[in-house]
C-alpha cells in the first residue's frame, strides 16, 4: 500500500509529528514507518516521507543514506545483525558470524536465495556481556550458541512459512 | 563599543572590524591567506575541512574581577588554546592573538593536505580546473612533497555522475567540503543537494525530481574547491590558462549582473576570439558572485547558425543581399522620403551607445516618436524619481528592514533579485510576497513552509488585476502588514507587471511610489522602488526617451519610415502584422529574422553584446559598461555604428570613431548621464569579500573585476526632489466579459524568445505551453489538468495544456509569454477559453 | 548497596507504584519545593559529574543555562553506543522511573520546555516501555501541565536513533533530533547556549546514568552524595566489564574502588585460570589501553586517579584482554569501529580512518613493513587535536596506545617481511 493515508500509520505519524517542534524532527521516525511498510526504504517512501514533511526528498534520502538501521536496499524477512565489535569477538563472535553464514550459505550482507535472512555484522550494541549475540529485526537474541542458533532459525522459519499459508 | 578592535597576527597588530571573521579579517588586513577549503565568505562556516587551522589565544582574565592579567612588562597575558583552532569558525575578538606561521600551523596544513590527497585522483592534466584549482594551488604552497598513503589503494568512483542536466559530478574528485550543498540550502533556498551515507563514502548526491534543477545551479561550479563539478556547457572545453577574460554585462534582464567572458581563439570559429563560458564577475552591489543559469548558458545565440550576417535590401519588391555601401546610401535616400515622418521601435536590450545615435538620427530627420518594446511594462518613469536610493546594496538589506513584492514573479523576471531579496529575508528582513496567483518567492515568504526556518514573511493574495487597488487600499485592508512595511527602518518595493495593463502597471508603479513617500522610504539608500523591466536596458531606454507610449502610438498611427532596433515585433505580436503593413519604409535591424523579412525593406545583421563595447542601465540604475570578447560574424555592426553611418550619410553627423565616444556625447546632452564616461564605468575598487580569481583559495573563477563597478544614476528624490505623492494616474482595468477570462501574461524566465532559442542544453527545460486557470473554473467547463485549451482573444488564439490551480481567482488565467508556438497578442487582456482535446499522456 | 541498579534489589521496581513505595518522586517533591536556582546548588554541591564520558560538573552545567531564555530543553543522551557500553540499557530496562525523574528535576531546575529522551536505535522495545512509562505519569500528573500541582510544565519523549555512533556526540545527537545529519556541530555556540542547543535554544544534554543519580541526591541531600567516593569522584559508578572475565556484566560501586577489586572480586577473575589478563580498555574502545600491571589493578577507578595511569575511566565500560590476544587484532577491531562511525564531516578523521585500517589490514595480513607501523602511529598522532569532534581523538587512541604499550605484537607481524615500503 502506502503510507499516507494509510490508516495502520495515521495516529502514529500524527503522534510524531505532535512531539517535535519542527516537522523536519519527524524525519528518522517516519522512515522507520515507511521501512515497516515497504520491507525497506524505498524510493517511494522516500517521496512519501518527503511530502508528509514539506522537505525536498534528497533530505529524506540523504537521512536514511547516513543511519546503518535504514535499509536501501530490500532485505530478507529475517534481518539478521551480528555484533562482531571487540566485546563479543573475545567471545567468539566472530567466529559464530562465520558459521552463520557457512550455515545459511550466503556471503556478508548476503540475502538466502529463499529471501528468508540477511546475515550482516555490526558494531557494539550494548549487549556485549551477552555474547555471542545477534539482533533479528531490531530485537535482540542474546547469549547464542551454534544450537541455540539452529533452533530459531528453524522457528523463524516455520514462522513465515505459517504466515504464508495464513494468507494464502 | 567600538567598530573596531585589535588582533595580532604573528606579532603585528591588526585593526579590525569588530564581529569579522577571522579568515576575512586575516585576509583583508594582514594579505595572510589562511588556506581554507570549506569556508566560503558567503556561507554560514561549518569548520569542515580542518585546513585553517591556526595557534588562537586570548588575553587571560582573572577569574575573580574579570581583569585582563598583565605580564610583568605590562603586557596581557595570552593564553592559548591548548590545541589548533579552525580559524574559519573564530569570530574576532579585542587582544586576540593567532599564530599562522609555527612548525605545529605548518605541519597541521601538510597533514590535511595529505588527508585530502590521500583519496583525490591526481588527474589535474585532464581537469577542468586545473589551473585555477585551488587544491592544486594550496598544495604547491603548503602540502607534503610526497604522500605516505598507497596510491594503488585509491578509491574508484564514478567520474561522470550527471546531477542534472547542466551539472556533472565527479565523485573522485570531490574532497567534501559541502560548499555546492550549503549555496542550495542557504544562498538559494533550494535544498535540492545533499550528503548520502557516511565516513570515506559520503558524497554528494540529489533524489529530487527533476534532478539538480534550479536557476542557479552553474554558480556551484564556480564555488567548488576542485573540479568535481562541471557545467555541461563547459566541460572539457577548454583549459583555463588557454583563456582570456572579457568584462561584460548579461544582456537577459534588469538585474545587469556583472560576468566575465572567458575567451579562447578558435580554430572552429575562423580563428576568432570564441565565448567558451560565462562566469560570474564580483559586484558586491550588484550581483555579488553569482549568476542565473540563463546568464551562465544563454551565451550560444551569440554565435548561432541563424544570425544575420549580411545587410539585404528590397528590390523589384524582393529582399536580396547587399553590402553596407549599397545599403546606406539606398537607406538615407528611403529615410528623406519619410518626409519627417520617421519613428523607431528599439528593443529592451539595446545599449545607451546605440539608443543614443538612433535618437539622433529620427530627430534630425524631424521625426519624435521613440518608441520602447515591448509596450507592456510601465513605470520607468516613476523608477527615475523613487527608484532604489543612491549608494543602494540589496546585500545589506537584513533585521528591521522590509521587502514588498507585488505582481512580479522575480525568480522569473530576475532571478539574482529574488536570489538577494531571499537572502535579506534571511538576514532577518520581512518580506511580503503579493500576487494574484502563487509564485515560488512566495513560499520564502509562508512561515515554516520550508526547512522549518524561521523568517519574516507575509503573503497577500488578490483577484486577478487587483494589483493596484490592493497597494492603494494596503492600510486599510491590511493593516498590520502595511504597518509593518512603514514601520521598518529600511523598505524597497518591487513592482511587476503581472495581470496588468500597461497603464496599469504605470498606476502600480505610482501607488508604489506614493506608499514610499508617504511612509518616508525614499531619497535614502536601500529605500525605494524596483521594477523588473523586460531587458537589460529597460532604465536605459527611458532616460533616452524611448517610452511605451510612443510605440502605442505608432502601432495606432504608423509613420512612414520606421526603424526597428533589436525588437522582435512579429515574434511578440501577431498584431503587428496589421500596421506593419501600412508602413512604407521599414529598417530593421536585428540579429535574427523575425519573419519581418516579409514586410521589411533593409533587414541589417547587428552585433550581439559579446561582440563589442557598450552599456546598459540597470533596474537600480547603473550605468554598467561591456566589452568586446568575441569576433564579429559576418558583415553585422553594432547598431551605433549603423545609426552614425546612417547620420553621415545623411549629412546629419559624423559617424563616431568608438562606442566611447558615443557615450561623450551622450553625457553631455542627456543629464542623467551626465559626467558618466567610458572612463568612470571602468572605475574598480577592492571588494569584500575578496574572492578573485588569482586567489589562492576561492580560485576557479573570473572573480575578479577589472571591467568596472559602474556608476549609479541619482534618482530625483536623492536629489531632493518628487517627493510628494502624486494622483494614481488613471488606467484600464480590464474586464472580462460574459463567459470571457482576465488573462494575466506571465514570465518564464526559460522561454522559446528568439535570442534564446539556441542555447540547446536548457531546451528540455523550456515548459510545454500552458496556463493556469482556476480549478472551478475549469472543471465547470469540463477541463482537466493537462488537457489541450484554446485561448481567444480577437484576431489570435494560442493553445496550451490547462493547468489547475486554487489560487488564482476564479474568472482568470495565467498564460506564460513566449511559450507557445503562436505568439501571444501584446496587448492581451480578456479571452475565451474552450478545451480543444484531452489530456494526452507524456512522451505522446 | 545501588542507587542506580535498584532494579537488582526490588522486584517490579519498573512499576510506578513499587517504585513511589521505594522513595520515588520525594525527590522531585524536595526540588519542586525549592526554586530552581537552589537545585541546581544542591547539584552542584553533590559534586555529580557526568557519566557519559568527560566527567563535566553536572551542576556547572546547568548553571550555564541562561535563567532569562524563555525556551529550554533537556536531552537524554540514551545512545549508548560506545564500545563495551552496557550500563544505560539496565538502568532504562529495569528502573525507568528513576531516569524519567531525573530528568524532570533537571528540567525543572532549567526551566526546561520539554525532554527528550535520545536512544540508540536498537532500544526500540526499551522506547515503547519508556512511552509507557510517560504515559503512566501523565495520568498521575507527574508530566505535563501542571506538575504535581506546582505550576510547572514539562513535557518528556521519546527519539529513536538509527545505527550511529556519533550521534551520541552532543551536537550531532541535537542535529539528528532536528532531522539533520547526525555529524557535529562547529562550537561555539555550545548547547547550553542560545543558538547551540535543540532547535537552537539554550539545551542540557546529560548521559542516563548521569540523570538517575540525580532523585537520590535531592532526596537523600548532596552530602549523602558527596560522602560515597573520592574527593574529586563522588557517588556510585556503573562499571561494564565485558572480555575474558567469569562474570562479564554491570557492577555498581563507589567511585574509587580499584580495577582489583572490580575485576577479581566481583567480575570473577580471568575467564581462563591459565591465561592471565594482559590488557584493559577502561572506557571501550575510544579511551588510550593500559597494560594491566599490578599498578593499574591497584589504582582506584576514579577521574583522577586514572589520569595518573595514562588512561580515563571515560563511560567506564570496561573490556579485559588475556595473554591470548594480539593487540594488533585489537587495534584493528577498534579502528574498524571508528572507521565505520566515522562521520565523514571533517577531513582528518574521514581519510585518517579509512587509512589506518587500510593500513592495519595490511600488517595482519603479514604484508606489512615496519615502517608501516611508524606510519599509522604518524598518521593517528595527526588525527589527534585536529579534528571536529572527540572521534577523530577516540580514533587515534588504539592505534597510539597499543603501539606503544605492545610493541612486540605488531612487530610479529613485520619482521619476517622485508621492508617493501
Ligand atoms: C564520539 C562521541 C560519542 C559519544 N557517545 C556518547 C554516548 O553514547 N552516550 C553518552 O552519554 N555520551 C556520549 N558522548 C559524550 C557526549 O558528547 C556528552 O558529553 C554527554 O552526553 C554529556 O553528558 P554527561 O555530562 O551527563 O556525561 C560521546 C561523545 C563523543 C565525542
Ligand atoms: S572527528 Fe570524525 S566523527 Fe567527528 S566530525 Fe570529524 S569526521 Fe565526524
Ligand atoms: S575548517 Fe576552516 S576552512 Fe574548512
Amino acid at each position: 500500500m502506502a503510507i499516507i493515508g494509510n490508516p495502520k500509520y495515521e495516529a502514529r505519524i500524527d503522534r510524531h509529528l505532535a512531539k517535535y517542534e519542527t516537522k523536519r524532527s519527524a524525519v528518522m521516525p517516519l522512515l522507520y514507518i515507511a521501512q515497516e511498510e515497504y520491507g525497506w526504504v524505498n524510493p517511494e517512501g522516500i517521496r512519501e516521507v518527503a511530502e508528509i514533511l514539506n522537505l525536498d526528498p534528497t533530505q529524506v534520502k540523504s537521512i536514511a543514506g547516513f543511519y546503518t538501521m535504514y535499509s536501501e536496499k530490500p532485505k530478507g524477512k529475517y534481518w539478521l545483525q551480528v555484533c562482531t565489535d571487540l566485546p563479543c569477538a573475545l567471545q567468539g563472535a566472530d567466529e559464530f558470524h562465520a558459521w552463520l553464514k557457512d550455515e545459511l550459505d550466503v556471503e556478508e550482507g548476503g540475502t538466502t536465495t529463499d529471501d528468508m535472512f540477511t546475515v550482516e555484522h555490526v558494531m557494539c550494541l550494548a549487549a556485549c556481556d551477552k555474547a555471542p549475540m545477534l539482533q533479528c529485526n531490531f530485537h535482540y537474541v542474546e547469549n547464542l550458541d551454534q544450537d541455540k542458533m539452529r533452533g530459531l532459525l528453524a522457528k523463524w522459519r516455520q514462522e513465515a512459512a505459517q504466515a504464508a499459508n495464513g494468507r494464502g | 563599543m567600538s567598530d573596531t578592535v585589535t588582533i595580532n597576527i604573528d606579532g603585528k597588530e591588526y585593526q579590525v572590524e569588530a564581529g569579522a571573521n577571522l579568515v576575512d579579517a586575516a585576509k583583508w588586513h594582514a594579505g595572510n591567506d589562511i588556506p581554507v577549503f570549506c569556508y566560503h565568505p558567503k556561507m554560514d562556516p561549518v569548520g569542515m575541512c580542518r585546513m585553517c587551522l591556526v595557534e588562537l589565544g586570548t588575553p587571560a582574565r582573572d577569574r575573580a574581577t574579570g581583569d585582563v592579567m598583565l605580564n610583568d612588562d605590562g603586557s596581557p597575558q595570552i593564553r592559548y588554546f591548548p590545541k589548533l583552532q579552525t580559524a574559519c569558525t573564530t569570530t574576532v575578538s579585542d587582544g586576540m592573538h593567532i599564530k599562522t606561521n609555527t612548525q605545529e600551523v605548518i605541519d597541521a596544513r601538510n597533514d590535511v593536505l595529505e588527508f585530502l590527497l590521500s583519496s583525490h585522483p591526481l588527474d589535474c592534466p585532464i581537469c577542468d580546473k586545473g589551473g585555477e584549482c585551488p587544491l592544486q594551488n594550496l598544495t604547491m604552497r603548503h602540502g607534503p612533497q610526497s604522500s605516505r598513503m598507497y596510491f594503488e589503494d585509491k578509491q574508484l568512483l564514478e567520474k561522470h555522475y550527471p546531477l542534472g542536466d547542466l551539472i556533472f559530478l565527479d565523485r573522485e574528485r570531490c574532497i567534501q567540503c559541502a560548499r555546492c550543498v550549503r549555496f542550495q540550502d542557504e544562498v538559494v533556498g533550494d535544498d535540492v543537494l545533499a550528503f548520502h551515507e557516511r565516513g570515506r563514502r559520503l558524497q554528494i548526491i540529489t533524489d529530487s525530481d527533476p534532478g539538480f534543477d534550479t536557476y542557479f545551479s552553474g554558480n556551484t561550479t564556480d564555488i567548488c574547491p576542485v573540479g568535481a563539478l562541471t557545467t555541461t556547457d563547459f566541460r572539457f572545453g577548454a583549459r583555463p590558462w588557454e583563456l582570456n577574460e572579457v568584462p561584460s554585462i548579461s544582456p537577459w534582464d534588469a538585474a545587469g549582473e556583472n560576468i566575465s567572458l572567458s575567451m579562447r581563439l578558435d580554430r572552429d570559429f575562423g580563428g576568432k576570439a570564441l565565448i567558451k563560458r560565462v562566469m560570474p564577475r564580483q559586484n558586491e552591489r550588484v550581483n555579488e558572485i553569482w549568476i542565473s543559469d540563463k546568464t551562465r548558458f544563454g551565451h550560444h545565440f551569440t554565435r548561432s547558425e541563424d544570425r544575420l550576417t549580411q545587410p539585404q535590401m528590397r528590390s523589384d519588391g524582393v529582399l536580396r543581399p547587399s553590402n553596407w555601401a549599397a545599403a546606406i546610401p539606398a537607406m538615407a535616400e528611403a529615410l528623406k522620403g519619410g518626409a519627417g515622418d520617421v519613428a523607431a521601435i528599439a528593443g529592451g536590450s539595446v545599449a545607451n551607445e546605440d539608443l543614443w545615435e538612433l535618437r539622433q538620427l529620427v530627430e534630425g530627420l524631424g521625426g519624435s516618436r521613440l518608441g520602447a518594446w515591448m509596450p507592456t511594462h510601465g513605470g520607468a518613469e516613476i523608477v527615475a524619481e523613487v527608484g532604489v536610493g543612491f549608494g543602494t546594496n540589496l546585500g545589506q538589506l537584513g533585521r528591521g528592514d522590509a521587502i514588498l513584492v507585488i505582481a512580479s514573479d522575480l525568480e522569473e523576471e530576475a532571478p539574482i533579485w529574488r536570489l538577494r531579496l531571499k537572502q535579506a529575508q534571511d538576514r532577518g528582513a520581512y518580506l511580503v510576497v503579493a500576487n494574484a496567483r502563487h509564485t515560488r518567492l512566495e513560499d520564502f515568504a509562508i512561515q515554516g513552509a520550508r526547512n522549518d526556518k524561521v523568517v519574516e514573511g507575509d503573503v497577500i493574495r488578490y483577484d486577478a488585476g487587483d494589483a493596484v487597488s490592493t497597494l492603494q487600499h494596503l492600510n486599510a485592508n491590511h493593516r498590520d502588514i502595511a504597518g509593518r512595511l512603514s514601520a521598518a527602518e529600511n523598505l524597497v518595493i518591487v513592482a511587476g507587471a503581472e495581470g496588468l495593463t500597461l497603464s496599469g502597471s504605470k498606476a502600480l508603479a505610482q501607488a508604489a511610489a506614493n506608499f514610499l513617500i508617504e511612509s518616508g522610504h525614499i531619497g535614502r539608500r536601500n529605500n525605494g522602488l524596483l521594477i523588473p523591466l523586460p531587458g537589460a536596458n529597460g532604465m536605459g531606454l527611458h532616460y533616452l526617451g524611448y517610452t511605451a507610449d510612443a510605440t502605442l502610438d505608432i502601432m495606432a498611427n504608423p509613420p512612414k519610415a520606421l526603424i526597428v532596433a533589436q525588437a522582435e515585433l512579429l515574434d511578440d505580436d501577431p498584431a503587428a502584422r496589421a500596421w506593419l503593413s501600412q508602413v512604407e519604409t521599414i529598417i530593421y535591424a536585428n540579429f535574427f529574422d523575425d519573419g519581418i523579412s516579409e514586410l521589411a525593406d533593409f533587414v541589417l545583421p547587428l552585433q550581439t553584446f559579446a561582440e563589442r563595447d557598450g552599456s546598459f542601465v540597470n533596474g537600480e540604475r547603473r550605468v554598467q559598461r561591456f566589452y568586446t570578447g568575441q569576433g564579429p560574424i559576418g558583415q553585422s555592426l553594432p547598431a551605433w555604428k549603423l545609426f552614425g553611418g546612417l547620420r553621415a550619410a545623411l549629412d546629419a553627423g559624423s559617424l563616431q570613431p568608438s562606442a566611447a565616444a558615443v557615450m561623450l556625447g551622450l553625457s553631455e546632452n542627456v543629464s542623467a548621464f551626465e559626467g558618466i564616461s567610458y572612463k568612470a564605468l571602468a572605475q574598480v575598487k577592492r571588494e569584500f569579500p575578496d574572492v578573485g580569481g588569482r586567489d589562492l583559495y576561492y580560485g576557479g573563477a573570473a572573480y575578479t573585476n577589472t571591467g568596472g563597478l559602474g556608476v549609479q544614476i541619482p534618482t530625483a528624490s536623492d536629489r531632493r526632489k518628487g517627493r510628494r505623492p502624486r494622483r494614481l494616474p488613471a488606467f484600464d482595468q480590464p474586464a472580462a466579459g460574459e463567459d470571457e477570462f482576465l488573462i494575466m501574461p506571465i514570465t518564464r524566465l526559460y522561454n522559446r524568445q528568439r535570442n534564446f532559442r539556441p542555447t540547446l542544453i536548457l531546451e528540455p527545460r523550456i515548459l510545454t505551453p500552458y496556463a493556469i486557470i482556476n480549478a472551478e473554473d475549469a472543471a465547470a467547463m469540463g477541463i482537466n489538468g493537462g488537457d489541450i485549451i484554446e485561448i481567444n482573444a480577437g484576431e489570435s488564439s494560442v493553445r496550451a495544456r490547462a493547468a489547475l490551480s486554487d489560487d488564482i481567482s476564479a474568472g482568470a488565467a495565467a498564460l506564460p509569454r513566449h511559450l507557445t508556438a503562436e505568439a501571444i497578442p501584446l496587448t492581451i487582456t480578456t479571452g475565451s477559453i474552450r478545451k480543444v482535446a484531452e489530456a494526452v499522456a507524456v512522451g505522446d | 548497596m545501588h542507587i542506580l541498579l535498584r532494579g537488582r534489589d526490588i522486584e517490579n521496581i519498573k512499576q510506578l507504584d513499587v517504585y513511589e513505595a521505594h522513595g520515588g518522586f520525594v525527590g522531585m517533591k524536595h526540588a519542586l519545593a525549592m526554586t530552581p536556582a537552589e537545585v541546581i546548588d544542591v547539584v552542584k554541591a553533590s559534586g555529580l559529574r557526568g557519566r557519559g564520558g568527560a566527567g563535566f560538573p553536572t551542576g556547572v552545567k546547568w548553571s550555564f543555562i541562561p535563567q532569562h531564555e524563555p525556551v529550554k530543553f533537556v536531552t537524554v543522551n540514551a545512545d549508548e553506543s560506545e564500545t563495551g557500553t552496557f550500563k544505560d540499557r539496565e538502568i532504562m530496562e529495569e528502573n525507568p522511573y528513576q531516569l524519567i525523574e531525573g530528568s524532570l528535576i533537571c528540567a525543572y531546575a532549567i526551566q526546561a520546555k520539554a525532554v527528550y529522551i535520545y536512544l540508540r536505535g536498537e532500544f526500540w522495545d526499551i522506547g515503547d516501555q519508556l512511552d509507557e512509562c510517560i504515559e503512566a505519569l501523565r495520568a498521575k500528573g507527574y508530566i505535563g501541565e501542571n506538575i504535581m500541582g506546582s505550576g510547572y510544565d514539562c513535557e518528556v519523549y521519546t527519539h529513536l536513533g538509527a545505527g550511529a555512533y556519533i550521534c551520541g556526540e552532543e551536537s550531532a545527537l541535537l542535529n539528528s533530533l532536528e532531522g539533520y545529519l547526525g555529524q557535529p556541530r562547529v562550537r561555539p555556540p555550545f548547547p547550553a547556549q542560545k543558538g547551540g542547543g535543540l532547535y537552537k535554544e539554550a539545551t542540557v544534554v546529560n548521559n542516563v546514568e548521569t540523570l538517575a543519580n540525580v532523585p537520590y541526591i535531592l532526596s537523600e541531600g548532596a552530602g549523602a552524595f558527596k560522602a560515597i567516593g573520592t574527593e574529586q569522584s563522588a557517588g556510585n559508578k556503573i562499571y561494564c566489564v565485558s572480555g575474558h572475565v567469569k562474570r562479564p556484566g554491570n557492577y555498581e560501586l563507589p567511585m574509587g574502588a580499584t580495577f582489583r577489586e572490580l575485576l577479581y572480586q566481583h567480575a570473577g577473575g580471568p575467564l581462563h585460570d591459565d591465561r592471565p589478563l594482559k590488557a584493559m580498555l577502561p572506557s571501550g574502545g575510544s579511551g588510550p589501553i593500559v597494560p594491566l600491571s599490578d599498578e593499574v589493578l591497584d589504582t582506584p577507578m576514579s577521574y583522577e586517579d586514572c589520569a595518573n595511569i595514562g588512561t580515563i575511566i571515560g563511560s567506564a565500560s570496561i573490556i579485559i584482554m588475556d595473554e591470548t590476544v594480539d593487540m594488533t587484532w585489537v587495534a584493528s577491531k577498534v579502528t574498524k569501529f571508528f572507521k565505520h562511525e566515522s562521520c565523514g564531516k571533517c577531513t582528518p578523521c574521514r581519510e585518517g580512518t579509512y587509512w589506518l585500517d587500510k593500513v592495519i589490514d595490511r600488517i595482519l595480513d603479514g604484508r606489512g613493513s615496519p615502517d608501516d607501523v611508524k606510519r599509522i602511529a604518524d598518521v593517528a598522532e595527526n588525527m589527534a587535536g585536529t579534528t571536529l569532534c572527540a572521534l577523530g581523538d577516540f580514533a587515534a587512541n588504539p592505534i597510539i596506545h597499543t603501539i606503544r604499550h605492545f610493541p612486540d605484537d605488531f612487530a610479529q607481524h613485520v619482521t619476517a617481511q622485508a621492508a617493501d615500503g
